[in-house]
């Protein structure tokens, strides 16, 4: 029996004007997964959740998060970092999260007590009485995401969580929400970035004009798009076979695609049988950036 | 939860606005140049008096002219004066420099002007030439009176105290303006010292892009009263940081100021000895409880009236600036009344009046200032204050409904007719 969902849009439309944004949207969010919302820019993620939250007034459909409408006054255990990041910006970043903290419901101590350990743990501790608009662009993101996690939120609805950090201060984020995960968190997650899919996401949906193009969990979807796939450096000429085709090919660099029953030992025997000399074999799936250049692909050189 | 919020929220504005520099230097400024002004008065008034009683002691000696018949030969001589046989010579000397002043009565000084030529010595000072001139002849012609209060009554400004009745028992009278008046003035305080910050409500949290961080966190609703609230605190605040300096300004005005004593009275000036502002019990005879209860009623009604404008604007303008021309227009608006002021106390139940008193944005100031007038009917304050209660409720619903669907359009001017046009659905 399926836990009833954290998250659930039912046929979901959205209109500004005479263009249809999002056409009969349905998908869930299951209790403590993690979920990837996918598309290419102008596809409709964060506008589904824009309409979720009640920012957006739906045109036609149903978003449910538990069981009910979103209303903050209710949901206290939600938390959201929007797209369009900002804060209070002649404040002090500690009076900003304490705020925040209390808003949550964390008693005043308790929240700059919070705070500060956050601080500490992003290196900003030394900037805790620091006006935030004396802070550059990653310090404010991470006092925004450290607002956002505060107060052990069930769900967490991340929009591009790691837009515009550095790779260190990237993997700390990913390491943050990884915390929250382990802790039982739902986290809904809109990314381009598609290795941050594979490290963190059980499901994923990938919208393209304002439809759902893929829907299911992550191997389902590379399945989909590719299945499973060996990668190989070598040396030599590839030989023809029933097991595979090659899907890419770059000098000395290829992706082979397996039909559904090649296993891949047999692959490599017959690879090494027809003298292709090996420097890396790899066996896997098709990456979701690979899934993501072959459903957009048309739409990326389009708005290129 | 929205409770704690709503607390939440009021400690939250209010923390902040008391820890910004600006807010104390702006707070502070409007006392200390009170005080600075007052200092500069009295400071101005004591060198003038220095000037009059300098001028006193440097007598100036002057050939006169008498048509009329009236000067007084010893008063003339007294102040410094010397009959001239001939007017023309006389005036020469004064341009050729050999005499000081010369001054011509006319045969009639009720009609004609009394002629001074005199020696240029500076603006102030030669204002003196004038100031003995009519000594002169009022002490001349006081002195042709023989009876001495009659002399004072014809020559002063005799104090008169009226006392009305109405309805067997003493009409309040003027005084009776002051307290619900008292309303009007605190409502433009407020709108002076809170109208900037009441449009940042709103507009604050879109330039900062925070409404959409906020507005998941916190309904609308209890951020605007929130803030509206704490924006009630930070006012009185200010006010109390203001009445300080205000009260102590009467004492420090008399400590400053030269003691009556040593004021000079001026030549048969007459001055009246009476108080010309009302007095203690003059005040408490006028307190009127209904107009007073009226007006802070009124006063509340245009308190929401005002803030509800002001948050529906700073929802549909993209930027501080842009709602900063809104709310010059706003105010004007509010204060029209006061240009049609004269109406307004002649003829209070005209159809202009009543138009005035009763259209949302005139009605506040209007009804008010009938109020404290007096010529506000029962009925014409029950529709006033429907108005501008349903008005203040509607345009805080509006400011509200505003923020929270379409205040992430950041950036941009919100067109209102799109926002309330889209229909809740779905959900």
């Amino acid at each position: 029996m399926q836990p009833t969902p954290v998250i659930e849009v039912d046929d979901f439309t959205m209109t500004f004007g005479d263009k249809t944004v999002i056409d009969g949207l349905t998908f869930d969010v299951r209790p403590g997964e993690t979920f990837g919302l996918l598309g290419s820019n102008g596809s409709g993620k964060t506008t589904t959740i824009r309409a979720l939250l009640g920012i957006y007034t739906p045109t036609a459909g149903r978003l449910l998060v538990q069981g009910r409408p979103y209303d903050p006054a209710v949901h206290g255990g939600l938390s959201y970092l929007p797209e369009e990041r900002g804060l209070y910006k002649k404040e002090t970043v500690i009076d900003v999260m304490t705020y925040f903290g209390q808003l949550k419901g964390l008693p005043r101590a308790q929240a700059s007590a919070w705070s500060l350990h956050f601080l500490e743990r992003v290196d900003l501790a030394s900037h805790a009485r620091t006006r935030l608009d004396k802070l550059s662009g990653g310090q404010q993101q991470k006092v925004q995401l450290g607002v956002t996690v505060m107060a052990n939120p069930e769900i967490l609805i991340l929009d591009e969580p790691t837009k515009g950090f550095d790779p260190v201060n990237r993997r700390l984020l990913l390491d943050i929400i990884e915390d929250h995960q382990r802790a039982g968190a739902t986290v809904v997650m809109v990314t381009h970035q598609m290795e941050e899919v594979e490290r963190l996401c059980d499901r994923v949906l990938l919208l393209k004009d304002g439809r759902a193009e893929a829907y299911g969990t992550v191997s389902d979807v590379q399945d989909r798009y590719g299945g499973r796939m060996i990668r190989l450096t070598y040396a030599g000429e590839l030989p023809a076979s029933d097991d595979f085709t090659v899907a890419t090919q770059e000098r000395n660099y290829a992706e082979l695609a397996l039909t559904p029953d090649a296993d891949p030992q047999a692959v490599l025997r017959q690879l090494v049988d027809a003298g292709v000399t090996l420097r890396s074999f790899e066996a896997g799936r098709t990456s979701m950036e690979e899934v993501f250049l072959r459903v957009y692909g048309a739409d990326a050189a389009r708005q290129a | 939860m929205r409770w704690h919020n709503l607390g939440t929220v009021i400690g939250f504005e209010i923390r902040r606005t008391l820890k910004r520099r600006s807010f104390w230097v702006m707070t502070l400024a409007v006392p200390a140049l009170l005080v600075a002004l007052a200092g500069l008065m009295v400071f101005s008034n004591n060198q003038a008096i220095a000037g009059v009683d300098s001028g006193r002691t440097e007598p100036i000696a002057f050939t006169y002219t008498d048509a009329s018949g009236l000067i007084d030969l010893g008063i003339a001589k007294a102040a410094g004066g010397t009959p001239a046989p001939d007017a023309a010579a006389a005036r020469a000397d004064v341009v050729r420099g050999a005499s000081e002043m010369f001054v011509s009565f006319p045969a009639d000084p009720t009609r004609q002007p009394i002629e001074v030529a005199g020696r240029d010595r500076g603006l102030m000072k030669s204002g003196d030439y004038a100031s003995l001139a009519r000594q002169v002849l009022l002490a001349s012609a006081k002195a042709r009176v023989p009876d001495a209060m009659v002399a004072g009554v014809l020559t002063g400004d005799p104090y008169v105290r009226t006392v009305t009745y109405a309805g067997g028992v003493q009409a309040p009278g003027p005084a009776s303006v002051i307290l619900p008046g008292a309303f009007l003035v605190l409502f433009y305080l407020a709108i002076i010292m809170l109208g900037n910050q009441m449009l940042n409500i709103t507009v604050e949290e879109k330039e900062n892009r925070v409404t959409e961080m906020i507005l998941t966190t916190i309904h609308p609703t209890t951020l605007i009263v929130g803030k509206v609230v704490a924006l009630v605190a930070v006012g009185v605040i200010q006010t109390l940081v203001l009445a300080g300096p205000m009260m102590a300004l009467p004492g420090v005005i008399a400590a400053l100021a030269p003691s009556s004593a040593a004021l000079p009275s001026g030549a048969g000036a007459g001055a009246s000895s009476e108080p010309m502002l009302p007095t203690a019990s003059e005040l408490a005879s006028a307190v009127n409880p209904p107009a007073i209860a009226l007006g802070a009623v009124l006063f509340i009604g245009a308190f929401l009236l005002f803030t509800g404008l002001l948050v529906s604007i700073g929802a549909i303008m993209p930027t501080a600036k842009d709602a900063g021309s809104a709310f010059g227009a706003i105010v004007v608006a509010l204060f029209l009344p006061f240009y049609a002021i004269g109406m307004l106390l002649a003829d209070p139940h005209g159809v202009p009046s009543q138009v005035l008193t009763f259209f949302p944005l005139t009605a506040p100031v209007t009804a008010m200032l009938r109020n404290a007038t007096g010529t506000l009917a029962p009925w014409e304050a029950a529709v006033a204050c429907a108005s501008i209660f349903a008005s203040a409720g509607l345009l805080l619903a509006l400011g509200i409904r505003l923020f929270a669907t379409g205040s992430i359009s950041y950036g941009v001017r919100l067109d209102v007719r799109k926002v309330l046009s889209s229909r809740r659905g779905g959900t």
